[in-house]
């Protein structure tokens, strides 16, 4: 056991000796404690033993003698004895009460003399050396360590105390404060509020200081937000909140306003999109790159070499914003940052949109309608055949930036898949056809890809009250027995378009190389009909000659010949309607009156024979208006279907005959002239050539109408005159 | 969109923020002068509690208008999404049509570039 123990007389500290070295040194078996004096070196023992308490002085400054004292033994003494042989013994005294009795009987006076008379010596000593030059802190240093000592002596015991419980302290009362020490209490106290108050200032600056930079981040954030929210439909997940360090807002963009729910109702996964923070507490919305798919149209065979400039304006932001993003934030305003955001979900909007549409068409590719033929198919891609040799396909492609990477996609899938039946046509095709004409063949795939979203926008997304009211493309969406669906609709449309674009090639073949044929396109509003008109006109200098000789009579212009002559070309699907007039009437044949009764010609043809048909039309129409024109002036002539003849004296007869080949480079009508005597009546002679012995024909080539017109009248007047000149 | 007057309730709610911050910075100013060693100016005192008490009563004010104007919250009754998708479309259609333009005119140029 070891404490320290401070009399209340001096205050020396008394520093305990371990009690197992001591008794290893003095091999003393039984409980000791001891004290000795730091300064001096006495040493104080207490054999707590049957045996005396004996205490051994170690003095280092005297002589060596060592000189023991003892004392009684601590048993039970009789205290006194009564009458009735009771015996009293003093009452046993505690644990505490025995300790405390042991300390008090130990005698410091020697101790105490000692010191005052160590202290007497160097004060003296002290005073007679330098009196004056005495440091003026030293008292104050001296109270300061008895001060230390007494405090540390104090906190040793109450320490001691603490950790053994059967020395309990019963109570301390606060020492009486001096007068400047109240002052000093107070000064403390005011001092630690105001140092309190100057805590709490700076504590309600800086909060304020984070509230106004939490205020600022979170206006940018929600500002931007907001903005967004006026396009698109934001949603909270309250749960999802809790969770992440987000406030869970999402961006919905599924559109749950459907036509035909049944249609579509599998929201992908890109249609929630989950708003983050970025670094800096703004807005972000981080996307996986290539998340974003597009449709592509596209013809089997035909590499389209226009790539539009949207494909690379758009397709390139959606995954180039995730790249420059951290390095261009700060150089964009916030304004700039959320017409990117705005960007990026309508691109996101679009390829939901897109997903759907491919969807749709491949569900009614396999319902088996009217026009829909698949002929391959792999994932995202599906290949339909429409006719003639004619295939399309549709994909979906991942947005990837660069175009070249789109060409190789589509190179791909072009060359992975071709049924070879259809790779035989297109093949054939491309040896039929030059490359004008195979350039003119196909729509632009845009327009087609245009045509299919809007289609099936309309038939899936517009309500039927709000569906522009257009008759022609009305589509009847159920893919019904009766009529086709939407993809066979498409294909259809196609499917005509190309023809028409074929016989137009073959309508202009023609047209371009008469000089007096005017082509005409009407637009039918109609996906599967395409009309034109030809017209053939008669020139304004004649038609103003005539005025001229006929006094421009009223009367006589009811007379008037017909100055242009319509030909109507109707294309139905594949079916070539002709309609022509000026063919001859067998009814007006008979009659010389001025009547002008075109009969109007109509029957169907194919494209191969389309030209041979246009320009005998337009060869009939000629020799009508010849006929009429010699009409005018009074020469009665022969009206055939290519001919018009006139007659001579003796029964000769000279004829206008009109030859027509379509393969002429020159011109599409070649005329003759042809004289025959009045001894054959034989139609038969027009179509040989080598008699020449009845006959005489002249090639007159290919002749404008003037010159024709100015034939006539040459004939006319070999006839022997006009009865009206 | 953003305009600059105080009628939209998002601005009169950015605002209450504002004053909370200013709020607070009175506050500790309030308590930086009574940890003045030489004692506080009763007049700063006075002053920056007189605006402290008229700001939390413009809060309240203001608080309390807009709780009570805030309207039901109606989620999404017209969706446009599918006449965005119309826009889109129409979108691409422009482009197309102009494309072509360009390519007209390019071939007029060039038609009389060469004559």
């Amino acid at each position: 056991m070891a404490f320290y123990y401070r009399t209340s007389l001096r205050g020396h500290i008394y520093q305990s000796i371990n009690p197992e070295i001591l008794r290893a040194k003095w091999t003393f078996p039984f409980y000791i404690s001891e004290f000795r004096n730091a300064e001096t070196g006495l040493l104080f023992l207490g054999l707590n033993s049957k045996f005396f308490l004996q205490i051994f002085r170690e003095n280092k400054n005297m002589d060596g003698n060592l000189e023991i004292s003892l004392d009684k033994l601590p048993i039970k003494r009789l205290d006194s004895i009564e009458e009735n042989g009771v015996e009293r013994y003093p009452s046993d005294s505690s644990y505490d009460e025995k300790r405390v009795s042991l300390i008090r009987r130990i005698d410091f006076a020697w101790a105490v003399e000692d010191d005052e008379e160590r202290e007497r010596k160097k004060r003296q000593k002290k005073s007679s050396k330098d009196a004056s030059a005495t440091w003026q802190w030293q008292s104050m240093v001296e109270n300061l360590q008895l001060a230390h000592q007494e405090l540390s002596v104090i906190i040793d015991l109450i320490n001691t105390v603490e950790a053994n419980d059967a020395v309990t302290v019963a109570g301390m009362t606060r020492p009486k404060p001096l007068p400047n020490e109240v002052l000093s209490d107070l000064a403390v106290s005011a001092a630690t509020k105001l140092q309190c108050y100057r805590q709490l200032g700076k504590y309600f600056k800086q909060s304020a200081k984070a509230l106004e930079e939490q205020i600022a981040r979170e206006a940018r954030f929600y500002g931007a937000l907001i903005r967004l929210q006026q396009n698109w439909k934001v949603k909270r997940q309250r749960l999802a909140a809790a969770a992440s360090s987000s406030e869970g807002f999402i961006i919905d963009l599924f559109d749950n306003s459907l036509y035909d729910s049944a249609a579509m109702c599998r929201p992908s996964s890109l249609s929630t999109i989950r708003v983050d923070h970025d670094s800096a507490g703004m807005l972000a919305i981080n996307l996986p790159p290539n998340s974003c798919r597009s449709l592509h149209f596209g013809f089997l065979g035909v590499h389209s070499a226009d790539i539009p400039k949207e494909l690379g304006k758009i397709r390139t932001r959606g995954s180039v914003e995730q790249h420059t993003r951290e390095h261009e934030k700060e150089s964009m305003s916030d304004d700039e940052y959320i017409k990117e955001t705005h960007t990026l979900l309508r691109e996101v909007h679009q390829s939901i949109f897109d997903d759907q549409v491919f969807e749709m068409l491949n569900r009614e590719a396999f319902n088996q309608s009217i026009g829909v033929n698949v002929t391959g198919i792999r994932e995202n891609y599906l290949q339909l055949s429409i006719g003639q040799g004619n295939t399309l396909f549709i994909s979906l492609v991942p947005s990837s930036k660069g175009d070249d990477q789109d060409a190789a996609n589509t190179q791909d899938s072009e060359s992975a898949i071709v049924p070879l039946d259809s790779f035989d046509n297109v093949k054939f095709e491309e040896g039929k056809h030059g490359t004008p004409k195979r350039k003119w063949g196909f729509p632009n795939r845009t327009s087609c890809e245009i045509y299919l979203q809007q289609i099936v926008h309309e038939h899936a997304f517009v309500k039927a009250k709000d569906k522009p009211n257009l008759s022609g493309t009305r589509v009847s969406g159920q893919s019904g027995k009766d009529g086709p669906g939407l993809l066979g609709h498409f294909c259809l449309s196609l499917a005509h378009r190309i023809f028409s674009n074929r016989v137009l090639v073959e309508l202009e073949n023609v047209v371009c190389r008469v000089p007096y044929l005017h082509l005409m396109t009407h637009p039918t509003w109609h996906s599967q009909a395409s009309s034109w008109t030809i017209f053939l006109k008669v020139p304004q200098s004649i038609l103003h000659a005539e005025s001229q000789s006929l006094k421009s009579d009223f009367q006589n212009m009811k007379d008037a010949v017909k100055s242009q002559f319509r030909t109507k070309v109707v294309v139905n699907d594949d079916r070539i309607n002709v309609e022509g007039e000026g063919a001859p009437n067998v009814v007006s044949l008979f009659k010389r009156s001025s009547e002008n009764i075109s009969s109007v010609n109509k029957y169907e043809c194919d494209l191969a024979d389309l030209p041979v048909i246009i320009l005998l039309q337009a060869a009939s129409q000629v020799i009508c208006w010849l006929h009429e024109e010699a009409l005018m002036v009074g020469i009665k002539t022969n009206r055939d279907f290519l001919c018009l003849t006139f007659e001579l004296e003796q029964g000769d007869t000279v004829s206008l005959v009109a030859h027509v080949n379509p393969e002429d480079i020159k011109g599409g009508i070649a005329w003759w002239l042809v004289m025959e005597d009045g001894s054959t009546d034989d139609w038969k002679l027009q179509m040989d050539m080598y008699d020449g012995a009845s006959e005489y024909r002249k090639f007159l080539g290919h002749l404008t109408l003037d010159v024709l017109y100015s034939t006539l009248m040459d004939l006319v007047s070999l006839c022997g005159g006009g009865r009206n000149h | 969109m953003d305009s600059p007057t105080q009628n939209t309730s998002l601005q009169r709610l950015q605002n209450v923020e504002k004053r909370i911050i200013r709020v607070l910075e009175l506050a500790g100013g309030v308590m930086d002068e009574l940890a003045n060693p030489t004692g506080p100016r009763k007049e700063f005192i006075n002053n920056h509690c007189r605006e402290f008490m008229k700001m939390i009563k413009d809060i309240q004010v203001t608080l309390r208008d807009e709780i009570k104007s805030a309207c039901e919250y109606r989620p999404f009754e017209k969706c446009d999404y599918s006449s965005r998708i119309s826009n889109e479309i129409c979108c691409k259609k422009l482009e197309y049509v102009l494309s072509q333009l360009d390519a007209m005119k390019q071939t007029i140029d060039e038609y009389q570039a060469t004559i």
